[in-house]
Formats: C-alpha cells, structure tokens, sequence
C-alpha cells in the first residue's frame, strides 16, 4: 500500500460515461463508424453475457479486484473489419479475435487512464480473448457488476465491468 | 510525389488490425516502401538488416506490448547504438498513461501516439515525424561533412 490515498472506484454513471467515451472514441477512430450506448444495467451477483468473442482483463486495486469485458457478436466484428482490411478479404475467424483483443487493449487502456487521473491507481492485466458461437461468460462471485449497451447497426454488443467490494451510488 | 512518399517504414505490432490499419494511412500518404513485424525479435531482426543492405527504416512504429521483446525495450537496445540515431521510433501503443510516455520519451522515442488514432491524426504525425528526419539528417550531414 502507497502513502497516497487510493480512491475506490464506484460502478456509477461517470463510469459508465467513461466506457461510453472509450467505445464510441474507439470505434470511430479506428473504423470511422458511429455506435450508440443504452443507459448501463446495475446488478450484482452472477450474470451471463452472450456473445460470439469476448476480450477480458482483470482489473486489481489494492482494495479490490476486477473483470473487464467486451462481448461482441461475430457478425457485428465481420462488418467493422471490411473498413480496414478492406471489402476483398476474406474476414477469418482469427481475425475476428486479432481484433476484439485489440478493442479490448484500447478500450479498457483509455478507461485505465481516467480512472488513474483521478487517483484510483487501478492496474491491468494481459487480456485474452475467448471465442465461440454463442458463448457465455459467468462471473462467479458476489460482486456488483454495471453492464453498458452499445449498438453498431442494430447488432448489439457489451461492455462488462464487475468489481468485489465496490459499492455503489445509488 | 510527396516527401513522404520516399520513406521506409516498419511498423511493429502484434495485432494483424494495427497493421493494417497503420498500412492504409501510410498508403494515403503516398508512402507504399513498408514492412511489418509481429513481435519484438522479429522487429529487431528486421531493422538491422535492412541497416546492413543500405536500406534502412527511416520510422519504426513500435508497440508496447509485444510478444518476445516490448517496444520499449527495442527502443532502448537501437538507441544504445548510435548508428541508429537518424531513424525515427514511433512508440504506438494503448498505453497511455503519463509515466509511461515519460518512459518512452526518456528511452528516446521520437514521438508517441495513443491507440486509439485517426487516419488524419496519425496523418499530420507523419508530417512532424518527417520533419525530425530532416532536422537530424540536417545535423547529421553538417557534422560529418
């Protein structure tokens, strides 16, 4: 533990609007597309995404530990990637992960770097990637998690954050 | 042709989306002379023999995170060696915290972008990333001329 005073973080709005701020900036930066957010869901305790690719990383503070994940659907990856990579390649499965890893680097890396600005010296694991049609993802703990919405041509996908022994405005 | 067209570039990232994604800025800038590299060894791999066949990198975009050896420390292992001083590293990287780019900068990167970027960000990069080259070959001829 440092001398300097770690600030907790709180699964709240401006969270929320953080995440909103890393996606929205993410995509329109890398792809030049527009994604819109739904307001987050609060929750606490296990919760199942489903998706077909989900980046991950964990999230340590001294006083807590963390999961963040962006869970999207292939088809949702299929058509971001023809505006890099161009409309003649073949998208492959692999590629689809080479670029939700890459998200999630981005993504969870601006994230970090609010929270950091305002003194609540998280760190950031190595993230990786699990693939699969349809696949869940389950946090198995009791912590309070906040799920952000977001739509990229009527195909949705998730940003998931679940933090133990958070707790949260209400 | 553009300045910039004449310009070798490496661009070393371990996301096959990075690289591409860098290849097609490049390319609106008229610049086509690029190669890329997937990890840290195959990065230095790359630099020194092009060193050796008299066609060097004139910019080396550099990741943080890569496999076998980070950006950073490929950073440090060519800026202990001053035969590369004239060659631009470019750490482009989500790491984007300010100790870090202090790291960067300390070790001797040239510039440094934060991933997320936009082809015209990265664009007007390239022109300041240009005008470091020129500078440095500028000093360079007049001290050995």
């Amino acid at each position: 533990m440092t001398g300097m005073q770690q600030k907790q973080i709180l699964l709240d709005d401006v969270l929320a609007k953080d995440i909103m701020t890393a996606v929205t900036r993410s995509m329109r930066e890398t792809f030049s597309v527009t994604v819109t957010a739904d307001p987050p869901e609060y929750g606490e305790g296990i919760v199942a995404l489903a998706g077909d690719i989900s980046g991950i990383i964990g999230l340590v503070q001294a006083q807590l530990d963390g999961t963040l994940i962006l869970c999207m659907p292939f088809e949702a990856v299929k058509d971001l990637l023809p505006i890099v990579l161009g409309k003649t390649t073949p998208i492959t499965h692999e590629m689809a992960v080479d670029a939700v890893g890459e998200l999630t680097n981005m993504i969870f890396g601006q994230i970090k770097n609010e929270l950091n600005q305002r003194d609540h010296q998280i760190k950031l694991g190595i993230p990786c990637v699990v693939t699969g049609k349809g696949h869940f993802v389950c946090q198995f703990h009791r912590g309070k998690y906040m799920i952000v919405p977001f739509h990229l041509d009527g195909k949705l996908f998730q940003v998931y954050v679940a933090l133990h022994n958070s707790p949260r405005l209400d | 042709m553009s300045q910039l067209a004449n310009l070798r570039v490496l661009i070393a990232d371990d996301h096959f989306l990075i690289r591409q994604f860098v290849r097609n800025t490049l390319k609106e800038s008229k610049i086509e002379n690029v190669q890329t590299a997937a990890d840290g060894n195959e990065t230095i791999d790359l630099v020194q023999k092009s060193k050796l066949a008299g066609q060097p990198f004139d910019i080396v975009f550099l990741d943080w995170n890569m496999p076998t050896i980070s950006g950073l420390e490929v950073l440090s292992y060519f800026r202990a060696k001053p035969e590369y001083s004239d060659t631009a590293f470019v750490m482009l990287t989500a790491e984007s915290e300010q100790q870090n780019i202090m790291k960067a900068i300390k070790a001797g990167a040239t510039s440094y972008i934060v991933k997320p970027v936009s082809p015209s960000d990265l664009g007007k990069k390239l022109f300041e990333i240009n005008e470091w080259l020129k500078r440095k070959r500028q000093v360079s001829s007049g001290m050995f001329n």
